[in-house]
């Protein structure tokens, strides 16, 4: 503890002389020798996101890259490379060579959602990657402005008004999970794509819209405040921290949607290296200041290994695709 | 006295040293990353949340804030002396805030700005002291048909603020409108112009197109320039704005301040709206508006004055309603998330403490960015002495050196050598950059929120008119478009009034 103290002491001296040359390393100084003689890992990992710097993916990456270099022993920059909804980055760090100095934060709506909305050449499929390790997961919650009077799905449902409801884009989780939803309850509405969450949730505050789905922990804030209502959550659990919110599925909906998250490298990976990677993420995970970390973002643990995450991504992005044809939904507009 | 107490101890809490000292290092950082294009507030504090996770909640944020209205600070530098404007908002400041560094005035531009960044700003925060929760609620009345209706009137100013001629302003600013529909289309899904290349899925990012059009564009035509006639380096006079400029200028800090408040809470394009604004009505109320674009002091005043208020004014939405108005406010919001407080409308009653503190740092904090400036001012513009052969290649390098660090892409540096072609054209050719940039900026608010207000009407346009706040800014905007043409007919009546009482 003290010697992580004088770490970070130093480093907030650093920071003010030098922000410029802390950023470009990603101001992210890994502390200790260790093993080396060892052939993997041969220097720092680049772990890149598919996101801006400061979204809940790059957050997640942060804390996943700290402890990594704390346990490896060397440094493990993040650096975002947003476009496309990750898809540019994603597809870029395939294409290296897969000796596990580059890795790729994943999200799961990527592989398993925005692939049913795009041209085919563009959709990102998990058979060029290396998953290592399945991280977190983070549900979705719809949420009701106060205006509208809705407090649950039978509410919506006997209400006569035309329905509004705002997305956090097309091929999100939120879209999806809605028209699913709603398409299932027979309600009818109409989806209006804002940018991303805090917009969508916004738009709900001010009553723009009458309902919109957003990341738990986007929405969490303005719930506890009883600015906007939850109705239901769509994860196949309650979430642990709304246990008063139905889930879609006890409602009698088939809506399993949740963004998921995982760390993965490009296909093709040695044994050890693979070995090395998973031992220091799993080292990572059992760390109080990462478990503290998922809690304080409200994000649950997801730590399955890199096999099943591909197993259940792929059944997911199956069942999405087999209940949109079912309901007869296009998620790219009428 | 209910009222003063928690205000009072507020102060209590930034006058602590260590406050004080994390208050000044927020403002030193984010100056020094508004000089730098590209770098942004919001990925500089991204990069140095972790460093704040050992530190007290109220020192972190007061740590960040700074950070972000210190950048505002710095980005006039670039804009001013080297036409580099790194942020949407700072546009309008090139056009005259460039013209008077070339006439060697760039103290007196620097320091208005300065004047006006630190009196807007302090506006802003007593707005944010008395008014915040009256105002915030503002925020959430502003749905899509508004949005729209504001982009709207925003374009609509474009046309106006632009010096040359009108035609080819509006020729640019189609090619901005264009521009802006590149990439993957938000409602569909579907391709637009992306050439099948991802790199273009997301659009393009304002700071390659700023980059190139204005920095890189102007140094080809320095280069070109240089070759037919020897020019005289910029002279570098009076290094202070005169008391004649300060007077010429009060009015329009005035005014920028009350604009860039109330538009500095709108979440999304507010202070580039407020900047433009503000340049409109200075040049509207100007006895000579033919000035503005050809070293106008009140052109860098009010522009510089309300996207400072602005700044400030944005961080009324995070700290009231718990609804963070642009990148950098959502990176605070998730810092205050760590610390373990919730940003939201309980925030004032439960931690008053910390929204008190974070508030009253920016009295502080933009009284050190003022007393900080004086001496940089100085400083700064000897960078005009430096030959252009020294100069030139420099500018570029922090030019690509930036559009590379929005997202590490070498993708966005061609962009920036497409764009500087361009904007050398363009400089060749007669049309200005700045209505092309703005409209850019526009062309995405209102696409978006038109088809959004449509989705939300049904279709029915006449809602635009039915809801109260989109109805008046459409009013405004019919009086911006028909106001001219009825006021030159009034001019040409009393003419000919004049001439018949001389005749009789």
């Amino acid at each position: 503890m003290k010697a992580s103290l004088t770490r970070r002491t130093l480093i907030t001296t650093t920071a003010a002389a030098g922000v410029l040359a802390l950023s470009a390393c990603g101001g992210n100084v890994a502390g200790g020798s260790a093993e080396s003689g060892e052939a993997f890992p041969s220097g720092p990992i680049t772990l890149t996101v598919g996101q801006d710097a400061g979204g809940s993916t790059d957050r997640i990456a942060r804390a996943i890259a700290d402890g990594m270099a704390e346990d490896l022993g060397i440094a493990v920059p993040v650096v975002n490379k947003a476009g496309a909804n990750g898809a540019l980055a994603t597809k870029e760090v395939a294409a290296m060579e897969p000796d596990g100095q580059n890795l790729i934060l994943l999200n799961a709506s990527l592989i398993t959602i925005t692939s049913l909305t795009v041209p085919e050449g563009e959709a990102v499929t998990l058979d060029d990657l290396d998953v290592i390790k399945g991280l977190s997961q983070d549900d979705y919650v719809l949420v009701a402005s106060k205006e509208s009077g809705f407090e649950t799905l039978a509410d919506i449902q006997e209400s006569s008004d035309p329905l509004n409801f705002g997305t956090t884009g097309v091929g999100t989780g939120s879209q999806l999970a809605q028209a699913v939803l709603f398409a299932q309850a027979e309600i009818d509405g109409t989806a209006v794509p804002f940018d991303s969450g805090s917009p969508a949730l916004t738009a709900v505050m001010g009553d723009q819209v009458a309902v919109s789905t957003i990341q738990l922990g986007e929405a969490l804030p303005q719930i506890e405040a009883g600015t906007v209502t939850p109705i239901v959550t769509f994860a196949k659990e309650r979430n642990e921290f709304l246990p008063d919110t139905p889930t879609a599925i006890e409602e009698g909906y088939e809506v399993p949607v949740s963004q998921y998250r995982a760390l993965a490298a490009p296909k093709g990976l040695s044994e050890d290296a693979k070995a090395r990677l998973v031992e220091s993420v799993e080292a990572t995970q059992a760390t109080e200041s990462y478990q503290e970390f998922n809690q304080e973002n409200i994000l649950a643990p997801w730590e399955v290994t890199g096999e099943e995450v591909v197993e259940e991504w792929n059944a997911l992005a199956e069942q999405y695709k087999a209940l949109i044809e079912e309901y007869d939904i296009s998620l790219s507009g009428e | 006295m209910d009222f003063f107490n928690p205000v009072l101890n507020g102060f209590g809490v930034v006058l602590d040293p260590q406050n004080l000292l994390y208050c000044l290092m927020g403002v030193v950082i984010g100056m020094l990353i508004g000089v730098l294009p590209g770098l942004g507030p919001a990925a500089t504090i991204a990069i140095l949340l972790p460093l704040t996770y050992g530190i007290d909640p109220v020192t972190a944020i007061i740590m960040l804030a700074g950070i972000f209205y210190g950048a505002q600070y710095g980005g006039t530098i670039t804009s001013v002396l080297l036409r580099l404007p790194g942020e949407a908002s700072s546009v309008v400041t090139v056009f005259d805030g460039y013209v008077l560094a070339k006439q060697g005035k760039a103290g007196t531009a620097l320091g208005i700005a300065a004047i006006g960044s630190f009196i807007g700003g302090t506006v802003a925060i007593i707005g944010l002291t008395f008014l915040a929760p009256l105002v915030a609620s503002f925020a959430l009345d502003f749905g899509p048909p508004e949005y729209t209706a504001l982009a709207l009137v925003g374009i609509l100013l474009v046309a106006t603020i632009s010096g040359g001629t009108k035609i080819k302003a509006l020729i640019a600013a189609a090619v901005g409108l264009l521009l802006a529909t590149v990439g993957r289309d938000v409602f569909t899904g579907a391709e637009r112009f992306t050439f099948s290349n991802l790199s273009l899925a997301d659009g393009i990012d304002f700071v390659p197109i700023a980059m190139g059009l204005f920095g890189i564009g102007e140094i080809l035509y320095n280069l070109e320039e240089r070759h037919r006639a020897v020019s005289a380096p910029a002279k570098v006079a009076n290094v202070w704005p005169s008391r004649a400029d300060l007077r010429k200028s009060s009015g329009a800090i005035g005014r920028g301040s009350v604009l860039g408040f109330f538009l500095g809470i709108l979440p999304g394009g507010g202070a580039t709206i407020s900047s433009m604004v503000s340049y409109a009505v200075e040049k509207k109320r100007a006895k000579d508006p033919s000035r503005f674009g050809k070293g106008a002091v009140e052109g860098v005043a009010g522009p510089e004055t309300a996207n400072n208020a602005a700044a400030t004014s944005s961080f009324i939405p995070l700290l009231t309603l718990g609804i963070p108005a642009n990148a950098t406010m959502a990176i605070i919001f998730g810092a205050l998330l760590i610390h373990g407080i919730t940003p939201g409308p309980q925030l004032i009653s439960e931690d008053p403490e910390l929204f008190w503190g974070v508030v009253n740092s920016m009295y502080i904090g933009n009284i050190l960015l003022l007393i900080l400036s004086i001496p940089l001012v100085g400083l700064f513009v000897k960078i005009l002495r430096v030959r252009a052969a020294i100069l030139a290649p420099i500018t570029a390098l922090i030019t690509i050196l930036g559009a590379y660090t929005i997202r590490n892409s070498m993708f966005d540096v061609l962009l920036v050598v497409l764009f500087g072609a361009l904007g050398y054209l363009m400089k060749k050719f007669g049309f200005e950059p700045g209505p092309l940039v703005l409209a850019f900026v526009l062309g995405e608010l209102l696409e978006s929120n038109l088809r959004r207000s449509l989705l939300v009407l049904e279709g029915d346009v006449s809602g635009f008119l039915t809801r109260p706040i989109s109805a008046t800014l459409l009013v405004i905007f019919v009086l911006v478009a028909v106001g001219p043409m009825i006021k030159s007919a009034l001019a040409r009546r009393q003419r000919d009034t004049t001439r018949v009482s001389a005749d009789s």
